[in-house]
């Protein structure tokens, strides 16, 4: 059965993640939020008492959801509805992962890598095993059936609603009562062991088995059906008592029948043909075992996202963030209210400065301006919000609306780069070049102090080069940098109508006495990023040495 | 029912008693691959099977046939006339018809062995009697359908017809009639049978009939579609478990005629089977699981042609090609190259030269296989073929150096010549795929020149796969042919008829890899 969560028409993230995840998280620092999503905050009176720890499997499915873009304002949509719905009723979604999370653990015991690793080499075993696999199946698709009608006017998105619909119907009343008329014939195989009655009734489960057939080839029973079967409760007999022989002896002479207890063989073949039996009904319900094995994986990871998502929800609360729905618009758009940088706040607990945009008809924004001004961070907030509004997540701002970008880069400098062995402006060449290769139809690029690592004069011409090709060939770039120059000669060039720039200048805010706002304000770039005091301070008086 | 047995052993009296006639059989039709009395022999494979990568193809064969089948193709006709026997049958198989039924008769008579495998498995003599019975009802099967399938058709080769004219006659005879009757009678009596086997409260109740409770059809309605076969539920062995001696036990209670019967006939047929009609069904085999191949070859759009053969047919082909890389090409969808070849009236032998990987080893293959295939009674890789009778097939192609026999090379190739040169029979078919490339160039055009000579002299037929240009010097039945390139320098694996010429030039070597002057021009705009 599909589950759906994630996306109308699929189980399967199978589609790219983004292009080089690796330098996204690191740039935009999402560990901690895949961290955060990972851990329940227990509040009590308005007040953390405790945050738990990280729960590996959501910590693990969050990140593996978040890091695959979706590509359409429909998808984006579908996934926000399902949140709507699981902040709303947190209980339903705590269930559904939890119920998801047991059913997965039970089978563990049950020995599910055992036989998945090595065939098997106790045939009898493990086909007692898929009898109370089976049972565990039900069992927990009952409850979780039980869970979706318990919730059944509360839950309004598509996806969810959908789901109890499906659930119903792969799962329906008249199936239920088959699996469970078949695991009560099958009862006296599963349950043999459990030997109940010794002392006190002396009853035990015993099966009665109905075959007919014909003779075959060499005298071999052929052309068998089975006719009936069922678990009947029956004394324990012990075959070597006086009263045992005699009622076999008796029965013989009445019927044409005889005694499977009797003699070394006969125990261990009728074994052999119960079992045969029992594996040959079970075989019937392989659709049922193929519908569902993979189902509580499934279920468990994508409601995993969700669950994570009432996570994210409590740390906004918790830092009193304000959050919102994005609305995806066109591509030259990026309008935000007070957008927080999440990963900041989640790092240093507390409820950062936000920022405002109002950009539309544009593919290039270059952000200038004062150093430690914020620029970064603005540039991350922006990457942050991105990365969750395409995964279908709420977003740190009072509004937000932008382009959606399945591929997505960015292009930060590394202050130090370990796996580097060329010079660091051919590192950061080969991975603009490698962007390049990888560039689609809607691409964002966000460039941080690129080309940093070079001469102003030469980084400033490379920077001209790739932004402009970049923005020629239809891909949206939002830089920070100080290469001024290269600032400069862009919003000139725009000013004038040259080169068909359609950009917007914004630089960091720095107040008369030299004070920083961390505020972005639309403004010219200046010659000057007031970086160069500190420049001489430090390093000028170096050179001097 | 009763009265109805009661006839039955009737009639096997009379069975019985005709059973001694009629064992004449054997003398008439012997091997449908030779008709001659010849030894069934269990032959290893002929030297020229590796060189000529014969092994291979023979796998494919073996791999579509799912049967053994190689050892019928290590076995080659002593004679022309044992070829042509062979061509006659091969012919009739392919054209008369009777494709299908054949396979059909092969399965029937596996499913014969079958049982009579599983008849010598089993201990218990009272199964032994029903396989016994089992058994030669898929004899009779077998047989009376053949017969169905041969009679209308109008076969030309002598094999066949012999044959056929052998198995009418077996199935008139009493003898079979009886066999054949009662076997009927017994099988459907036993498939009348059935039973309801009741296991309940450690017991098994065994009551006659059948009882409808349908578990298994509620089954099928919980998962419809679903094919599930019962494994079992007893033993899996041939033979009866001792649940299932216990089960029959109480069976044959219930019905014992059908057990009396079925001992009965077992005395009165023990050896029912006839050896001509088994080893028949066992070499029928080596042309059904040709022509299967050269259908499946024919898809792929390789073609196969019935060779003229004939003391006073010129040797020719038209569209020759190696049919083992053909076969490995097959598999990837891929084509080979074919080529057109003839001896004229005193040509005697081709000395073949020309660049390195142009076709030349493949072409002599494809010759080679040419004349195996047609001295087999098969049909020829090629579009139309024509040649005579040669008294044997000798190939020498060279091997990498043997560490074993720590011999050089030169050696080696001396050694594995000499038996060839000394026993090479008139009028045998010669391959020779470069020898002496270790000697000096002086040396090895002298050794060339006396083999060559020695073959010819032998009245051997051939070709000569070598890099000196100085053997291809054309007289004394010698012809040149040459591996050709194209006109971009390019290896086109086309063989003709051309003087050898000087070794090809560095142009052209550069010309292959793409890298003149013009090309490179190209490939950087």
């Amino acid at each position: 059965m599909n589950v759906y969560l994630l996306y109308s028409d699929k189980d399967h993230i199978n589609r790219d993640r983004y292009y080089d995840e690796k330098a996204i998280v690191q740039d935009l620092g999402l560990t901690a939020l895949f961290s955060a999503s990972a851990r329940e905050i227990v509040m009590e009176g308005g007040k953390v008492k405790q945050v738990q720890e990280a729960d590996p499997v959501l910590e693990d499915a969050m990140k593996r959801v978040m890091l695959v873009p979706l590509e359409t304002e429909q998808e984006i949509l579908y996934r926000q509805e399902i949140v709507k719905d699981c902040l709303e009723q947190e209980d339903f979604i705590r269930g559904l992962y939890e119920l998801s999370g047991e059913a997965l653990e039970c089978w563990e015991k049950l020995g599910r890598r055992a036989s998945q690793r090595t065939g098997t080499k106790d045939s009898a075993r493990s086909l007692i095993t898929e009898v109370h696999v089976m049972r565990l199946f039900v069992t927990y698709l009952k409850k979780i059936k039980e869970l979706f009608r318990e919730y059944s006017g509360k839950l309004h998105s598509e996806g969810l609603v959908g789901m109890a619909e499906r659930l119903e119907q792969a799962f329906g009343p008249e199936r239920e009562a088959g699996l469970e008329n078949i695991l009560k014939a099958v009862a006296f195989y599963a349950d043999k062991k459990e030997g109940e009655g010794y002392g006190e009734s002396r009853l035990v489960n015993k099966p009665r088995i109905v075959l007919s057939c014909g003779l075959g080839e060499g005298l071999k029973p052929d052309g068998i059906r089975l006719q009936a079967l069922e678990t009947q409760r029956k004394k324990r007999r012990d075959p070597n008592s006086t009263l045992g022989r005699a009622q076999d002896y008796f029965s013989s002479r009445i019927t044409d029948s005889f005694s499977v207890r009797k003699g070394m063989a006969l125990p261990s073949q009728t074994a052999e043909m119960e079992y045969e039996i029992v594996r040959y009904v079970i075989n019937f319900c392989q659709p049922f075992f193929d519908e569902f094995s993979s189902f509580f994986d499934r279920l468990r990871f994508q409601a995993a996202f969700y669950r994570g998502a009432v996570n994210l929800k409590h740390c906004m609360e918790r830092f009193g963030v304000p959050y919102c729905y994005p609305k995806a618009a066109g591509p030259e758009e990026l309008r935000f209210q007070d957008l927080k940088e999440f990963v900041m706040c989640l790092g240093q607990r507390a409820n950062p400065v936000g920022n405002t945009c109002e950009i539309s008809g544009s593919t290039l924004l270059v952000v200038t301006g004062a150093n430690q001004g914020g620029k970064s961070t603005f540039l991350r907030s922006i990457g942050v919000a991105q990365v969750m509004m395409q995964c279908g997540l709420p977003v740190t701002a009072l509004n937000y609306e932008s382009g959606i970008f399945p591929s997505l880069f960015t292009h930060f400098t590394r202050r130090e780069d370990s796996e580097m062995n060329s010079g660091r402006l051919d590192e950061e060449l080969g991975r603009m070049s490698r962007i390049v290769d990888h560039l689609g139809p809607a691409s964002l690029v966000l460039l941080n102090e690129s080309f940093a690592s070079t001469t102003e004069k030469e980084g400033a011409v490379i920077a001209y080069d790739v932004v402009r090709a970049l923005t020629e060939a239809g891909v949206k770039v939002l830089t920070v940098t100080h290469l001024l120059s290269f600032a400069q000669r862009v919003f000139q060039e725009a000013q004038s109508g040259e080169a068909g720039w359609r950009a917007e200048f914004l630089s960091a805010q720095r107040t008369q006495d030299g004070r920083r706002t961390y505020k972005m304000i639309p403004h010219a770039p200046e010659l000057t990023s007031f970086g160069l005091d500190l420049y001489d301070e430090i390093i000028g008086k170096d050179e001097n040495n | 029912m009763r009265d109805k047995n009661r006839e039955n052993s009737h009639n096997w009296q009379v069975t019985e008693m005709e059973n001694t006639t009629d064992l004449r059989f054997s003398t008439e039709f012997v091997s449908i691959l030779d008709p001659e009395e010849s030894p069934y022999r269990d032959e290893a494979r002929p030297p020229f099977f590796w060189d000529l990568n014969l092994d291979r193809i023979v796998e494919r064969i073996q791999a579509l046939w799912q049967r053994e089948v190689a050892s019928f193709y290590y076995y080659l006709p002593a004679n022309g006339a044992c070829e042509d026997y062979r061509r006659e049958v091969f012919g009739d198989v392919k054209n008369s018809g009777a494709y299908e039924g054949l396979c059909r008769f092969v399965e029937r008579m596996e499913e014969h062995s079958r049982l009579r495998e599983n008849k010598e498995k089993v201990h218990l003599d009272l199964q032994k009697s029903f396989l016994h019975v089992q058994e030669a009802f898929v004899y009779c099967q077998a047989l009376a359908a053949l017969a169905q399938v041969l009679e209308p058709l109008k076969l030309s080769s002598q094999g066949m017809r012999a044959f056929r004219e052998t198995l009418c006659r077996y199935l008139d005879s009493p003898e079979f009639k009886g066999l054949q009757e009662t076997a009927r009678e017994l099988i459907s009596e036993i498939g009348r049978v059935r039973l309801t086997v009741t296991y309940e409260n450690d017991r098994i109740t065994v009551t006659p009939g059948e009882t409808a409770g349908a578990y298994d059809t509620f089954l099928m309605q919980c998962f419809p579609g679903q094919n599930v076969r019962m494994h079992g539920p007893f033993s899996l062995s041939a033979d009866l478990s001792e649940l299932e001696q216990e089960l029959l036990g109480l069976v044959r209670k219930q019905n014992p005629e059908i057990f009396e019967n079925a001992e009965r006939f077992c005395r009165s047929f023990p050896d029912y089977e006839k050896e001509v009609f088994l080893r028949f069904a066992s070499e029928i085999q080596y042309y059904l699981s040709f022509y299967g191949f050269e259908q499946e070859m024919g898809q792929q759009g390789f073609c196969f042609a019935a060779p003229r053969v004939g003391e006073d047919v010129p040797m020719e082909a038209e569209g020759l090609y190696d049919l083992a890389l053909a076969c490995v090409r097959a598999s990837q969808g891929l084509k080979v190259v074919s080529n057109d070849m003839f001896y004229g009236a005193d040509e005697r032998f081709f000395v073949l030269t020309g660049p390195n990987q142009g076709g030349k080893t493949t072409f002599a293959r494809s010759l080679g296989q040419l004349v195996y295939f047609a001295k087999m009674g098969l049909d020829v890789p090629a579009r139309k073929a024509g040649l005579g009778h040669f008294g044997g097939l000798l190939t020498h192609f060279s091997v990498e150096e043997s560490v074993e026999t720590g011999r050089g090379k030169l050696k080696e190739e001396l050694v594995r010549l000499a038996p060839m040169m000394r026993d090479a029979c008139a009028g045998a078919f010669v391959v020779i795929n470069e020898l002496f490339t270790t000697a000096a160039n002086y040396d090895a055009c002298i050794m060339g020149k006396r083999v060559l000579e020695h073959f010819l002299k032998s009245g051997c037929r051939g070709i000569y796969v070598t890099h000196l240009r100085e053997l291809s010097k054309e007289g004394h039945g010698i012809v040149s042919l040459r591996a050709m390139l194209d006109e971009n320098g390019r290896q086109s694996f086309r063989i003709m008829r051309c003087p050898a010429e000087e070794s090809a030039g560095a142009a052209q070597q550069a010309g292959r890899h793409g890298l003149t002057y013009e090309q490179l021009r190209e490939r950087l705009q």
